[in-house]
């Protein structure tokens, strides 16, 4: 019997002899249909069907850069990194909106139960080719947030220097990895809803430099970002969507919590705020949500007088009316609601 | 043909030439950025691991600029200009503070300054780095810095063509991709900061875009490369994509294995097993897959599992992200699949320390497509993106110094001059039959791999030179299919064939030019670097279909050659 | 099956229906609902924004409080109380920084979180655990000829990361429950879309506009009734039904009932016993479901 030989690596042993517990690595090979809706401004809109082999490793990159070097070269699609941080390949892959580079045919074939794949140019932005759209409008989004640090004259001639704890360091770079790939923005309601609404793109970017301690135009950041920021919907479809996993809505409601050092406040601001405050001041009460007195605190008497008539007609009056009971152990609310306050 | 004017054309928007555009705008000098991509897509984006840099006060205590010098020059296997490798570190601390200031979020120690860690090659710890997305943070640092200066910017514009007269450049013909319409940006000065060319071999860490496009334009523009050759390799890229693994999953215990599950690295290294240098662990992977010891689809195991899931998830965090993401892999509980594959480009076009060349006056170049000689015949890890930034801000301030001293030039450029460029961009797609640009670049990427790859020698490089002259050949009969006048990408991947033709001749004539093994050039007829007959530059022209090869000395200060052993 | 049930603030107040019918359609299928002791509010999705650190403690309270009952699965009729549970102990589990704070944060008081105990939605369970072909067996009134809407909502859904039940962009639960009764299920654009809701404390027009969004999209796809997920949701599609009509100038009404309003009535139980609203019922009766 031989005797494993042991040897050090770095603080772990490692036996040098001992066969790997697991030594094969399976594949598996399908053939998929690639339906791709094509577009063309002469031609129109069509779709087109493509099909290929493809194995457990296979890439939706790699997959159109098949198609387009073995069957199809016309095909138009934007593509660099294949992993993740250059945001070239944003597109709807079977409806939903990812990157192609981080999506792997083989398992959506099994997420979905079909061998067919659809790819479509993502919503919102013009198309201009095939999958290949416009993304100027989110380009003015995003340079709408000044998006750049802008440092205190003494440090950039050297006289002062930055320090940045590292749970500050944490913190930021969570929210600064946006790849401006435009996934969030053509996914996202508000959007669509309210052209006063930056996006979602535009606030993760924006709080990452209003909350840098480093930046010195805080005041202008705000007036930028927190009226924005109370037109979210807080669908999470930018958290849904998002590759690189920096949830935008995060930084929105991070930045609703600026709204008390704002001077000038919007009415969105304002009732924003109001409501928001109210929810709080109800919890720490009672240790539960007060929907009436939330409501007219929110709105005042007067819109909650007219607003009861639909309350009346939908027939749910008399659950306005319901006297919840507070939670029996408010000390437990009280000392986690007052640990927070700033 | 419309005309825009500028006192300076960048072509290029990854690290370096944005470092080089803010240092021209500053200076008050008209600029404008031409990229294929949007800034932020650059391949500068894919940079991991880190930038080294020497920041006196927040080194370790034991280093100093000549340590990190010595390194550079001994991993580059001392084909490295010392005059270079100095200034990159002299200037690394400045610039890594530089970017810190501009805003980068560099990972931090408790106090607050910017933390370090160890990388290959370096005698103390020195690299800097922003979690594993150290690129992403630098180039969106800049990118945010320089859009809010007065530079201009084209992305998305095709660059065709650099257009001089007989003895300065004028400018370059681009096109914007999105309605194919060319433009003559007239410049006094042309800055090439356009990357790498990874899409030459078949398998490559990196981005599609990198297919040499400024190699190729400055060659048909008259101007040499410097050390052509010199191609780097990863041994563990992941399969099929080939997202680099980086080194630290073997230093953390990681061991390769082939289809019989068998540690195969006890052949080929039997001390230093799968820790061995990178050519080494190349190279036996390689020999594994050729002798049928490969998984199907030609690679070999990046086997994890034996130690621990906690471990993997806390140590080797970032493979084990990339395998799960981009194959579909759960490392703790099977092997990562990983093969060669190229990963930099030391050769480029020849500049000068100041990041000018000599051979056409108003050409500069930085970065990846420059080749100032600090990589020699291998680049130290962490050493990639301080070039980018030291020398495309080099660059820059030479670039603004020559345009203060320098008058526009008395002629015009010749519309006629300018329109035959076009018509030649565009018989591809005049021509109704012939071969598709797909067929021709696989072959090419093929030729590459197979016969100027990690092993070289006699025989397969005369036959990849015959071979690539053939292809070149071929695509002169180039056919697009697609006639659209708008976003047409495979007007352009015809286009970029092009220059990747021109760009593979010279690199494998001059690999078959050199008869002798150094750094990442490894031949398997020549095994041994002899510094009496080749510590020298290569210096390389494309005349037509030849290529004329000559030389340039090493600059040496204070390093003299020894064994590179480590 | 036993598990704890979490109702919320709305669930318990003006959405009080969803706690009836809810607690009603448990009982015919024999999963026991235990109320979580003592529970607290989640912070009604909006907590969060002005003090990230106690939306995470209050949300591990009740979750906490499930843990001490013995049981590991608190289910929830509400979306928005789902989704601010997940939220929390995502959070807490991923952000070591975070953790460290609300591990001070609740130093001292009776919350003390072990990682068992999860919140999960009312249809997962039914769809999972109670299963449709056991659901099927106490259908007594076959809904056929009813066209009923499913709409999905928001965070019942999203972030997919974290809920993790079913394809966001492809669900598919709230359709095979409403096949289950014999009705007939009406997938339409806006089906996991926003209804608003989240909006009206700020920007009440702009959340009127979602509302009408989904409701627009429901009727123009054929359906006659809509059901969805959610207390929140509840609130705003149904009782602003009139609110709607008036402001973007529609004759219809689209009422919109819980799912458990739904599988109540298949059940045979009466729209009282259910606590369906007005604009449902006036719907039904025109279909002929109710008397």
């Amino acid at each position: 019997m031989q005797m494993a030989e042991v040897k050090q690596i770095e603080g772990k042993n490692v036996e040098m002899n001992s066969q790997p517990k697991s030594s094969a690595i399976k594949n598996e090979e399908k053939e998929i249909v690639v339906k791709v809706k094509r577009f063309s401004p002469d031609k129109g809109e069509w779709w087109q069907e493509y099909k290929l082999k493809v194995d457990r490793f296979t890439q939706m990159t790699e997959v159109l850069r098949r198609i387009k070097t073995e069957q199809d070269p016309s095909l138009s699609y934007r593509a660099a990194c294949h992993m993740a941080v250059c945001g070239s390949c944003g597109m709807k892959i079977n409806g939903a909106p990812r990157l192609a580079c981080k999506t792997l045919a083989l398992e959506l074939t099994k997420e979905y139960g079909s061998d067919e794949i659809t790819l479509e140019p993502m919503d919102l932005y013009p198309r201009v080719k095939d999958l290949v759209v416009d993304l100027e409008d989110f380009y003015q989004r995003m340079y709408k947030v000044k998006p750049r640090l802008y440092p205190s004259e003494e440090v950039l001639e050297g006289k002062a220097e930055h320090r940045l704890v590292p749970e500050d360091q944490r913190e930021l770079w969570k929210f600064a990895q946006c790849i401006w790939c435009g996934l969030c923005v053509s996914s996202c309601p508000s959007v669509r809803n309210d052209p006063e609404f930056l996006g979602p793109a535009a606030h993760a970017k924006g709080y990452r430099f209003l909350a840098d301690p480093r930046d010195t135009i805080t005041e202008e950041r705000m007036n930028i970002l927190v009226d924005s920021s109370w037109r979210c919907t807080y669908c999470y479809q930018c958290f849904n969507v998002c590759p690189r996993d920096i949830e935008p809505v995060t930084t929105i409601k991070k930045t609703r919590a600026w709204s008390g050092k704002m001077k000038d406040k919007t009415k969105v601001i304002e009732t924003g705020e109001k409501h928001v405050n109210a929810i709080a001041d109800t919890i720490r009460k009672s240790g539960k949500l007060l929907e009436a007195e939330v409501y007219l605190r929110t709105y005042g008497l007067a819109q909650a007088m007219s607003d009861m008539l639909f309350m009346l007609k939908s027939g749910r009056m008399k659950y306005a009316l319901i006297k919840e009971v507070p939670v029996k152990g408010l000390n437990d609310i009280e000392k986690v609601m007052n640990g927070g306050e700033q | 043909m419309e005309k825009l004017s500028y006192d300076a054309i960048v072509l290029g928007a990854g690290l370096s030439g944005l470092m080089a555009a803010h240092e021209i705008g500053k200076e008050g000098f008209k600029v404008a950025i031409i990229s294929k991509v949007f800034p932020t897509r650059s391949h500068s984006s894919s940079a991991e691991g880190g930038i080294a840099a020497y920041i006196p006060e927040n080194s370790d205590p034991n280093d100093n600029p000549d340590y990190m010098t010595y390194d550079t020059v001994k991993g580059g296997d001392y084909l490295v200009d010392q005059d270079a490798a100095e200034l990159l570190s002299m200037k690394s601390g400045e610039i890594a503070t530089v970017m810190e200031r501009w805003g980068t979020l560099f990972n931090r120690q408790p106090d607050g300054r910017i933390a370090i860690r160890y990388f290959g090659g370096q005698t103390y710890p020195r690299t800097r780095f922003v979690g594993d997305k150290t690129g992403m943070a630098l180039l969106h640092t800049i990118y945010e810095r320089t859009s809010g200066l007065d530079v201009d910017f084209y992305s998305e514009w095709f660059a065709l063509d650099l257009v001089r007269d007989q003895e300065r450049v004028k400018g370059v013909v681009a096109m914007e991709m999105k309605s194919m319409m060319p433009v003559f940006f007239e410049a006094r000065a042309v800055v090439m900061a356009t990357g790498g060319m990874g899409m030459l071999y078949r398998h490559s860490t990196n981005s599609y875009i990198n297919t040499g496009d400024g190699y190729a334009m400055a060659l048909r523009a008259g101007v040499a490369l410097k050390d052509p050759e010199f191609v780097q390799f990863h041994p563990t890229a992941l399969y099929p994509s080939d997202i680099l693994i980086s080194e630290a999953a073997r230093g953390e215990g990681a061991v390769l294995i082939n289809n019989k599950g068998e540690r195969f690295m006890k052949r080929y290294a039997p001390n230093k097993l799968d820790l061995a240098p990178r050519d080494i662990a190349s190279r036996s992977i390689l020999t594994e897959v050729k002798e049928g010891r490969g998984f199907p689809g030609g690679f070999v195991g990046l086997d994890l599992t034996h130690l621990g899931p906690d471990y993997i998830k806390e140590r080797l965090a970032l493979a084990y992200e990339a395998a799960k993401s981009f194959s579909g892999i759960d490392a703790t509980v099977e092997p990562i699949p990983v093969r060669p594959a190229q990963h930099y480009y030391m050769g480029g076009i020849d500049v000068d320390i100041t990041g000018t060349n000599h051979d056409l006056r108003g050409l500069f170049a930085a970065g990846e497509a420059a080749c100032v000689s600090v990589h020699g015949a291998n680049r130290l890890g962490s050493n990639s993106l301080l070039e980018t930034l030291v020398f495309g801000r080099e660059t820059g301030r030479t670039v603004a110094d020559y345009l203060k001293s320098t008058d526009k030039p008395s002629s015009s450029v010749e519309n006629a001059e300018l329109e035959k460029m076009l018509d030649e961009a565009y018989l591809f797609v005049k021509s109704e039959s012939g071969v598709h640009f797909g067929e021709v670049q696989n072959k090419l990427r093929d030729v590459m791999w197979e016969k100027v790859g990690v092993f070289r020698e006699e025989k397969g490089m005369q036959e990849a030179v015959k071979e690539v002259k053939e292809l070149r050949q071929q695509v002169t009969k180039m056919y697009v299919n697609d006639k659209s006048k708008v976003y047409n990408t495979e007007f352009f991947n015809a286009l970029e064939l092009r220059n990747m033709m021109d760009l593979a001749i010279v690199i494998s004539s001059s690999a078959l030019n050199r008869k002798e093994s150094r750094g990442a050039h490894y031949r398997l007829d020549y095994t041994q670097r002899d510094d009496e007959n080749w510590l020298k530059h290569t210096i390389s022209y494309l005349r037509g279909n030849t290529v004329e090869i000559g030389y340039k000395p090493v600059k040496m200060t204070k390093w003299k050659p020894e064994p590179r052993v480590y | 099956m036993k598990v704890a049930y979490y109702p919320g603030c709305a669930t318990h107040g003006l959405s009080k229906d969803v706690d009836i019918a809810t607690k009603k359609v448990a009982e015919v299928l024999g999963l026991e609902l235990v109320e979580v002791e003592d529970w607290n509010c989640c912070g009604g999705g909006f907590l969060d924004e002005k003090d990230e650190d106690a939306h995470v403690a209050l949300n591990l309270r009740n979750l906490s409080n499930v843990e001490k009952m013995g049981l590991d699965k608190m289910v929830t009729p509400c979306s928005v109380c789902l989704g601010s549970h997940r939220l929390a102990t995502y959070k807490y589990n991923e952000n070591k920084d975070l953790r460290k704070r609300v591990d001070k944060r609740i130093s001292g008081t009776t919350i003390k979180y072990e990682n068992k105990a999860t919140a999960e939605h009312l249809v997962w369970v039914l769809v999972r655990d109670v299963g449709l072909e056991n659901i099927k067996k106490h259908v007594k009134k076959n809904l056929n000829g009813l066209k009923v809407g499913a709409y999905y909502g928001c965070q019942m859904l999203r972030p997919e990361q974290i809920m993790g039940f079913e394809l966001s962009f492809k669900p598919h639960s709230l359709q095979d429950l409403i096949s289950v009764t014999g009705a007939t299920p009406v997938m339409f654009p806006m089906a996991t879309a926003c209804c608003g809701f989240p909006l009206m404390g700020s920007n009440p027009k702009g959340g009127l506009k979602l509302a009408f969004n989904v409701l627009n999209s429901a009727k123009s796809s054929g359906a006659d009734i809509m059901i969805h997920p959610c207390s929140l949701c509840h609130l705003q599609l149904d009782t602003l039904q009139d609110k709607v009509k008036s402001e973007f100038n529609v004759g219809w009404t689209l009422p919109a009932i819980y799912i458990t309003q739904l599988l109540g009535l298949s059940f045979g139980l009466s729209p009282e016993e259910l606590g369906l609203g007005n604009y449902a019922k006036e719907i039904l009766k025109q279909k002929g479901v109710i008397q």
